[in-house]
């Protein structure tokens, strides 16, 4: 289980999370709303231990990660996989190095057995023609799925933290991912991966999410189901949410 | 290893065009500068020497660390800033590599053998820059020239000059990769982190400088 206790983070004046609190478990489907620049990939770095808190606590497993080193971080990260906003694949790599790099990084596997596992990853997520491809000529969507596949490569993590995976993509390919993202959390709870998706895009959230979380000026304003959400008496809410009920 | 092959080849290579082209042009100048107040004084004969010292043990060195820290280090700047901003460094993290075995140390190490070797080299080009000037503009003994340079080329000269870029480039690639490391805040951000880079890296190199020739004349036990 992920806690956030009064968790504070700012940078020079600027407070990007204000005694922020939350508590998800690793099989629940979340995702956070918001704005631009309201600190939601803030929140999945600080759940990595990739950036401290000025104040508060971060709970992974019951064990407080904020004062912990970068190695002793090691075994908390084992327990998530993250896809960045735009996949932020190594464009110096092609597309099987950059899906290998984990299994180079984590295991001692022969280079036939990386090769194998690379091939039936991409084969998983439908881009295994890409493998020999550099970064740069690979789409949105195709750059998102090798992000995830490498993601994954690591091993089976508990939960996927997906930062904004569908901005900058075209409703049909936006769908796809969307698609992708379900069919990696099937199953039941507790035995299921779970997902914490931060986006501004109601709809891709909605089409995945079974939780939702809407954060403004640093503090969660909202955090139930998709009922509550689409009933909120939250003005300002209500007009982020409008898509949905045009949809 | 691939990743220190890598960046050798993109600093030693990839700057001996630029090395080449300035120290020439250092050197030429360096020699019409020098021949023509020489010959005021009825001196002209020793314009190898004096060109010779000042590229081997001042000119040659900071010249060249300067045009490297303009191409190296921003170039290493920009390239570990775009890493932080889009994510590929905490993806290093997040897989348990650490951003200053994977990115720092091959750069330093990089810097710290290629910006030598290059003082080697644009040194070795200023000085036919100067024997051109000599010979063909300037009219002086080509032989005369060389035998002078070869006078100068004694362990403390050549131990003042070769000692610096292996300060400079360690200097050069710290600077650079620190300034990658902190950018923050887009283009614009990555735009100063590149900038700062270029002008602290600049700053240090003649402060260093000056600092190490004072401490070499000092240990070398010349007199001034």
């Amino acid at each position: 289980m992920i806690e956030f206790r009064d968790v504070t983070l700012g940078y020079g004046d600027h407070v990007v999370l204000d005694r922020m609190s939350f508590k998800a478990q690793f099989h629940e489907k979340v995702a956070i709303l918001g704005g631009s620049g309201e600190g939601k990939t803030t929140i999945l770095r600080l759940v990595l231990g990739l950036v401290r808190p000025d104040d508060g606590k971060i709970f992974v497993n019951g064990h407080d990660i904020t004062e912990l080193s970068e190695t002793q971080l090691r075994d908390t990260r084992m327990n998530f996989s993250i896809v960045f906003q735009e996949g932020a694949l190594f464009d110096s790599m092609n597309v099987r190095e950059n899906v290998a790099f984990s299994l180079r990084e984590y295991t001692n596997y022969s280079e036939n057995e990386i090769e194998k596992r690379v091939r039936s990853l991409l084969k998983r997520l439908g881009i295994e023609d890409a493998i020999d491809l550099m970064t740069a000529e690979l789409s949105g969507g195709m750059q998102r799925r090798v992000a995830i596949a490498r993601s994954l490569a690591a091993g089976d993590p508990r939960m996927m933290l997906y930062d904004e995976p569908t901005s900058g993509l075209d409703p049909l390919t936006a769908e796809n991912i969307c698609k992708l993202i379900g069919d990696l959390s099937k199953g039941e709870p507790p035995d299921r991966p779970g997902f914490i998706i931060v986006t501004h895009k109601v709809t891709d959230a909605a089409r995945v999410a079974e939780r939702f979380m809407y954060i403004r000026n640093g503090r969660i304003v909202f955090d139930g189901a998709m009922d509550a959400l689409k009933n909120t008496a939250d003005a300002e809410l209500r007009s982020f949410i409008s898509e949905l009920h045009v949809a | 290893m691939r990743d220190t092959v890598e960046q050798m080849d993109y600093m030693g290579t990839g700057s001996l065009f630029i090395v080449v082209l300035v120290s020439l042009f250092i050197g030429m100048a360096l020699s019409l500068q020098i021949s023509a107040e020489l010959t005021a004084l009825g001196l002209k004969m020793y314009t190898g020497r004096i060109v010779g010292l000042a590229i081997i043990r001042e000119i040659g060195p900071v010249a060249i660390a300067l045009s490297f820290a303009g191409r190296v280090g921003s170039g290493i700047t920009s390239e570990i800033g775009s890493m932080v901003l889009g994510h590929q460094v905490d993806i290093l993290r997040v897989h348990g590599v650490s951003p200053l075995k994977k990115l720092v140390t091959p750069r330093v190490v990089s810097a710290v053998l290629m910006l030598p070797v290059l003082t080697v080299i644009g040194d070795a080009v200023s000085l036919l820059g100067g024997y051109y000037i000599s010979v063909f503009v300037s009219h002086q003994s080509g032989s005369f020239y060389w035998s002078q340079i070869r006078d100068i080329m004694n362990f403390k000269n050549i131990f003042s000059g070769i000692i610096k870029p292996f300060l400079f480039g360690y200097l050069i690639a710290c600077i650079s990769c620190y300034m990658g490391l902190s950018a923050r805040g887009g283009a614009r951000g990555l735009r100063k982190a590149t900038t700062s880079a270029v002008v602290i890296s600049t700053i240090m190199i003649i402060i260093t400088d000056f600092v190490l020739t004072r401490l070499l004349l000092f240990a070398l036990g010349e007199r001034v």
